[in-house]
C-alpha cells in the first residue's frame, strides 16, 4: 500500500530538510521516499513509528533512545546487504534511510566504506 | 609554516582518509609540542594515550564510540586520548619548583627559595588547589588544555587534519588502562584530511571587542585596521565560512567515503 506522504509528519520533515539544507528537489526527494518505503516494508513499520521508537519526549525536548537507534542502525545495514546493485548503490540507498533518521533528529553515523 | 598561518589554518577536520597512515615522527612532533607547553609548577597535568585505530579490536573501538565521534573514530588512523592528571600539581610541584630554583628559573628576585616552596607555595597554594575538587579540576583542565592546544597546532603544521571530540570515560579507562587519578578530557583525531584544508573556511567568531575587554568588563578591546591587515597578510585571518562550493565538497567527500550526503 502506498504511503500517505502528505500526511506523514516525518516524511514532510525529511523532504523539507533535504530541500533546505542540500537543495534536493521535491521530485528527487520522492525518489528517496520510495527507498524508505522498501525499508519500512522490511521492518514492518510506518515512518512515524520508526522515529517514535528512536526518540522519547523529555522535559525541554527529545532524547534519543539508544536501543531504538541501534536497532534501526543494524536494520539499515541489513537492508543494504539485502538489496541489489553494487556496493556504492547499496550504500547510497542505506544512506537515504540514515538521512531520513538524521533529518528527524536521530543522530546516526556510519562507517566509511573501506 | 609560519606561526600565524598555522593558527589561521587550524580548524576541525571531520573527514579523514581512512587508508592513509600517519608517520610516526609526525605523531612524535604533536606529542613534543604538548610536552613543551606552558604548565603551572612545571607539573605533568597533560597525559595522553596514542592509539592506532587499526590496532584496536572491533569491540574496543565500539566501546570508545559515541554518537558524536562515530564517523571520525573510524576514519582517523590515529587517536590521541587526552587525560588530565588530577594529582599532578600536588605530586610534581615541590620537586619541580625546587629544581627550577636550582636552575635559576625561579629566583630570589621574585621571592623564590626552597623555604618559600616548602613553607608557603606548596602548603598554601598547591595543597589548597589540590584538595578542592572544583579548583583542582579547573587547574588541571586549563593546564592540560594548553598542551592540547599546542598539539592541535603541531598537527596542522605537519600538514595533518585534526580535531577534538569527546569519548566515554569509563570504557576508555577499561580499554586504555589509565590510572584512577586521570580524568578524561578529549580525544584528538589525527589523519590526512579527505576534505580540503580550508574545510569550508575560517569559522565565524564574534568580533574581538565582543569577547575581550580592556581595562574592565564592558569596555571592548579595539584592534586597528592596520593590525587586521597585517594578520590577513600573514594568513592568520583568512576567508571566513561559508564558501560557495562547500556543500558540493561535502557531498563529494561523503560520496567517496560512503557517508550520508544530504
Amino acid at each position: 500500500m502506498p504511503m500517505d506522504i502528505e500526511n506523514t509528519k516525518t516524511i514532510q520533515t525529511w523532504l523539507q530538510g533535504l530541500e533546505d539544507q542540500s537543495g534536493v528537489s521535491r521530485d528527487e526527494g520522492l525518489q528517496r521516499v520510495a527507498v524508505l518505503q522498501d525499508f519500512c516494508a522490511l521492518v514492518d513499520k510506518e515512518p512515524d513509528q520508526i522515529i517514535d521508537e528512536c526518540l522519547r519526549e523529555v522535559e525541554g525536548g527529545k532524547r534519543i533512545r539508544a536501543k531504538g537507534r541501534r536497532f534501526y542502525a543494524d536494520k539499515i545495514t541489513e537492508f543494504e546487504s539485502g538489496i541489489g546493485g553494487g556496493a556504492g548503490e547499496k550504500r547510497q540507498k542505506g544512506n537515504y534511510i540514515r538521512s531520513f533518521l538524521i533529518h528527524n533528529g536521530v543522530l546516526l553515523q556510519t562507517s566509511p566504506l573501506s | 609554516m609560519e606561526f600565524k598561518e598555522v593558527v589561521g589554518r587550524r580548524r576541525s577536520i571531520r573527514y579523514f582518509l581512512p587508508w592513509r597512515p600517519v608517520e610516526r615522527d609526525k605523531v612524535q612532533t604533536i606529542l613534543e609540542a604538548a610536552r613543551l607547553a606552558s604548565r603551572a609548577g612545571n607539573a605533568d597535568f597533560a597525559r595522553a594515550i596514542v592509539v592506532e585505530r587499526d590496532a584496536l579490536s572491533k569491540a574496543d573501538l565500539e566501546s570508545l564510540t559515541l554518537p558524536v565521534n562515530a564517523g571520525m573514530i573510524e576514519m582517523a588512523p590515529i587517536h590521541i586520548y587526552w587525560w588530565g592528571d588530577l594529582k599532578a600539581f600536588a605530586r610534581d610541584m615541590p620537586s619541580r619548583a625546587a629544581e627550577q630554583v636550582d636552575m635559576g628559573v625561579l629566583n630570589i628576585s621574585h621571592g623564590w627559595t626552597h623555604t618559600f616552596i616548602n613553607e608557603v607555595a606548596y602548603p598554601q597554594v598547591v595543597q589548597a588547589f589540590s584538595s578542592d575538587e572544583v579548583l583542582c579540576a579547573k587547574v588541571t583542565g586549563c593546564e592540560a588544555g594548553l598542551a592540547i592546544g599546542q598539539a592541535l597546532l603541531a598537527a596542522v603544521d605537519e600538514g595533518l587534519g585534526t580535531m577534538l571530540c569527546t569519548y566515554p570515560e569509563e570504557p576508555a579507562r577499561q580499554v586504555l588502562g589509565v590510572p584512577d587519578s586521570w580524568t578524561s578530557l578529549w580525544v584528538q583525531f589525527v589523519g590526512y584530511p579527505a576534505e580540503s584544508w580550508e574545510a569550508g573556511g575560517q569559522r565565524p567568531r564574534p568580533p574581538l571587542g565582543e569577547l575581550f575587554h580592556e581595562g574592565k568588563y564592558g569596555q571592548p578591546f579595539r584592534g586597528t585596521e592596520e593590525g587586521a591587515a597585517r594578520l590577513r597578510a600573514a594568513k592568520m585571518l583568512q576567508d571566513p565560512a561559508p564558501f560557495s562550493w562547500r556543500k558540493e565538497e561535502v557531498r563529494a567527500v561523503s560520496r567517496m567515503l560512503g557517508l550520508p550526503e544530504e
